[in-house]
């Protein structure tokens, strides 16, 4: 079997003690655990032509990067848009998001954005029509209103932290809501620090 | 003739017989702009105007017999010239057929432009005859793809994705041209070859991470340089072989970086991972520090991560900032050049690692766990002694392509490569198929006094055997070398050693004889070991040799070196029949 191989054998030879984590990094594996996801909002400047969103999501899909939201849209130049994701990922996950998506040519800049920076949702949620009234004042408790008002149905805009629209739709599930469109998540960084 | 009048009209005369400047003729103008002298291709419907408009330019074309052939023989060109290799193809299936190839590039970051016809604007979305979404099937393994809608711009756009795969992190590019956009004409002319202005390659590294690394080289009583493929892709082979021999460190290469470091110098480890040598592998292994550059810690070369180097501060150079970390964490990561941050580190060193121990314990480790294999009087052909008798038989130049299997992973280990460029085969993707397309391009690319000899498994050499007619056609001076095992021997081997049970064989022999219907090729068995002569008869053209080893003479042999991943040292070893001894050995 050993052929000419004069060296120990494989359970004869020395072994190194140290380990690597599955991101690869040196861990002292009695202490050390896996690293815990986090929630991280990334913000993308990319140029406005068609294909890039497609790119992104593609991106996202291929290299199976957990993504909780991907919300796209034009900015105050035209050339430009604006995607702003929202990952759960280890912090080496989160890394590898920004260095990939910042590989791909159409995307300018990337960023992470501070855990204080501003988040916004929006939501519709369309409810059954008997007690407007109250819908009216359920939807003033969280700063929505109504938008349209049916015979049947009433209709209520929310805007947000996803926490706060979660809440809202909890509370108008006791009016039997019919539908609800949402969209994803829209920040900027707070004060004069640039987004991205 | 002396009447200005006269004069006028015979420039007139002139200029009508050149054609007139289209879409298509800004597509070779671009190419041109880029010195581009070559291309391979297929021609079809939708790229005819890119074909009519390439004939009436100096551009040689190379009419392959398939469209991955095409790919394979401009990523090949790619790789032994460092420059762009260029593939052409017809919309629809002239596109699919060259994915594979634009994949190997992306997986290798071989320079590849493809360009692609494409059915006219007004027909696109519509199913139309040979329609295919390229850009959407291309999108995940190009560098960059391009839809190209507008004649003007057109030429502008081929420059850019040629300046795209050359420039950075290289990689495939792909334009898309649709039939009315290369038709149309246009009185834009391309300018040179010019990337994004966003686009944006790192050079020097952080010069305060270059101290840190520079003190835990020197600090190192372990070192180990781990030279990855972008040694090669970016020219840093003299500066590398410089730095390990001026500071006395032993150098491990990656598959890729074949050739970075000459296999015959002292230092060298020569090949880690799966498919490596026993030494380079302990070398990894027990390092304190790794000095790597240009690798992207591919599976194939670590193993389970959790005990790829687990001792080692790792020092990671990369152009490409997104391999940094990705997996292997880089305790130093160095972003830029891989010949401009050697040559920072070098600025940097001011002691040479007190390392002899470690030297003399990886000396030790290559004479107990050498690379050889046994080869008894009553075996007809050992592949082995097929790759060490060629090496001999040829000069130290010689390029050396290969399929995948195990013909290619003989190939690697048992040539001595001393060269970079030198070494071209298909390494992240794994593509069977690739050596004799690729040595067609390596030809094409390759210095007139180079040999180039490609190493071919059965099943890799049928699966684009047809490309020999190319060779013959062009008269290109390639021996292919047939390692016939009449099996697709390496997932033979992986299924005998996992699944213990035999896959199948191929069935079909490859004969060089059957092969003669391409003519003008010249073919031969060798039975026996008068091989050295084999290779150089002083004729040229193709030649088709292929060495009949004994069938199913060979299992995996060696221990599996990890936990968990499936990396097993590949050590031949003479079959002696055992519990699945029938299935195995079974004529």
């Amino acid at each position: 079997m050993s052929q000419g191989l004069t060296g120990p054998s494989p359970n004869e030879r020395p072994k190194p003690e140290g380990r690597r984590n599955s991101q690869g990094i040196r861990i002292d594996p009695e202490i050390e655990a896996e690293p815990k996801a986090r929630r991280a909002v990334v913000s993308a400047l990319v140029k406005h032509q068609p294909g890039v969103l497609a790119e992104v999501s593609a991106l996202f899909s291929r290299r199976q990067f957990n993504i909780e939201s991907l919300t796209v849209g034009a900015t105050y130049d035209d050339d430009y848009a604006r995607i702003t994701l929202v990952v759960e990922e280890p912090d080496p996950g989160i890394e590898q998001v920004e260095k990939q998506l910042e590989k791909l040519i159409p995307v300018i800049a990337v960023d992470e954005l501070e855990p204080d920076a501003i988040r916004r949702e929006i939501a519709l949620v369309k409810v059954e029509g008997d007690e407007p009234e109250a819908v009216h004042a359920v939807a003033e408790m969280y700063g929505g209103k109504v938008v349209d008002a049916s015979e049947e149905t009433v209709t209520v805009e929310l805007t947000g932290s996803q926490q706060k629209i979660e809440a809202a739709i909890d509370t108008f599930d006791r009016f039997a809501i019919r539908e609800i469109a949402r969209a994803g998540t829209v920040a900027l960084e707070r004060g004069a620090e640039a987004t991205g | 003739m002396s009447e200005p009048a006269h004069a006028v009209s015979r420039d007139e005369e002139e200029s009508t017989d050149d054609q007139p400047t289209t879409g298509a003729s800004s597509v070779i103008a671009a190419l041109e702009n880029a010195s581009v002298e070559i291309v391979f291709g297929i021609q079809g419907g939708a790229i005819m105007p890119v074909y009519d408009a390439l004939y009436h330019s100096d551009v040689r074309h190379v009419t392959m017999a398939h469209e991955q052939g095409a790919a394979h023989a401009a990523d090949a060109f790619g790789i032994v010239s460092g420059r762009p290799g260029v593939c052409m193809a017809t919309s629809g299936p002239g596109a699919t057929n060259l994915v594979t190839g634009i994949a190997d590039a992306n997986m290798d970051s071989d320079p590849l432009v493809a360009l692609t016809g494409q059915v006219p604007t007004a027909f696109v979305g519509n199913d139309a005859f040979q329609e295919t979404d390229t850009i959407g099937v291309t999108m995940p393994i190009t560098k960059a793809n391009y839809f190209a809608d507008d004649a003007d711009t057109v030429g502008d756009t081929v420059g850019e994705a040629f300046a795209l795969a050359e420039g950075g992190r290289q990689g495939p590019t792909l334009v898309d041209l649709p039939k009315d956009v290369t038709q149309t004409e246009t009185d834009h002319e391309p300018g040179m070859p010019t990337p994004p202005e966003s686009y944006e390659v790192p050079d020097e590294a952080d010069p305060e991470t270059v101290e840190a690394a520079t003190r835990a080289l020197e600090g190192a009583e372990k070192p180990v340089i781990l030279a990855g493929g972008g040694v090669i892709k970016g020219n840093a082979s003299e500066e590398l072989r410089a730095f390990a021999t001026a500071y006395e460190i032993p150098v491990v290469t990656t598959m890729p970086a074949i050739g970075s470091f000459p296999e015959d110098h002292d230092l060298a480890m020569e090949i880690a991972g799966m498919h490596g040598t026993g030494y380079a592998n302990m070398a990894v292994t027990h390092c304190d520090v790794m000095f790597a550059i240009g690798t992207r810690f591919d599976d194939r070369l670590t193993g389970g991560v959790e005990t790829f180097a687990p001792d080692a501060e790792v020092i990671h150079v990369d152009i490409d900032p997104a391999e940094i970390s990705k997996n292997i964490h880089a305790d130093y990561p160095l972003v830029g050049d891989a010949k401009t941050v050697i040559d920072q580190v070098d600025q940097a060193m001011t002691a040479t690692p007190d390392a002899a121990a470690w030297r003399e314990q990886c000396h030790a480790w290559k004479d107990e766990y050498p690379m050889d294999y046994q080869a008894p009087d009553d075996e007809p052909l050992k592949p082995q002694f097929v790759v060490e008798a060629v090496d001999e038989a040829t000069d130290d130049d010689t390029i050396v392509t290969t399929g995948v299997g195990q013909h290619q992973m003989w190939a690697m280990q048992y040539w001595t490569y001393t060269k970079p460029r030198t070494w071209v085969s298909s390494h992240g993707l794994g593509t069977m198929g690739y050596g004799l397309p690729a040595a067609i391009g390596a030809r094409l690319a390759a210095d007139d006094d180079q040999s180039v000899v490609c190493f071919d498994g059965d099943g890799s050499f049928l699966m684009t055997g047809q490309e020999l007619s190319v060779a013959v056609r062009e008269e290109l001076d390639i021996t292919v070398f047939v390692l016939n095992n009449a099996a697709i021997g390496m997932v033979r081997q992986g299924a005998g050693c996992l699944l213990r049970r035999a896959a199948d064989g191929l069935g079909v022999p490859v004969d060089p004889r059957v092969r003669h219907a391409s003519r003008g090729l010249r073919g031969a068995r060798l039975p026996a070991r008068n091989l050295r002569s084999g290779s150089r008869d002083g004729r040229s053209g193709p030649r088709l040799r292929r060495a009949v080893g004994r069938r199913r003479v060979y299992r995996p042999g060696g221990e599996r070196v990890s936990d968990g991943a499936e990396r097993r040292r590949q050590r031949p070893v003479r079959h002696e029949p055992g519990p699945h001894g029938g299935a195995l050995n079974g004529r």
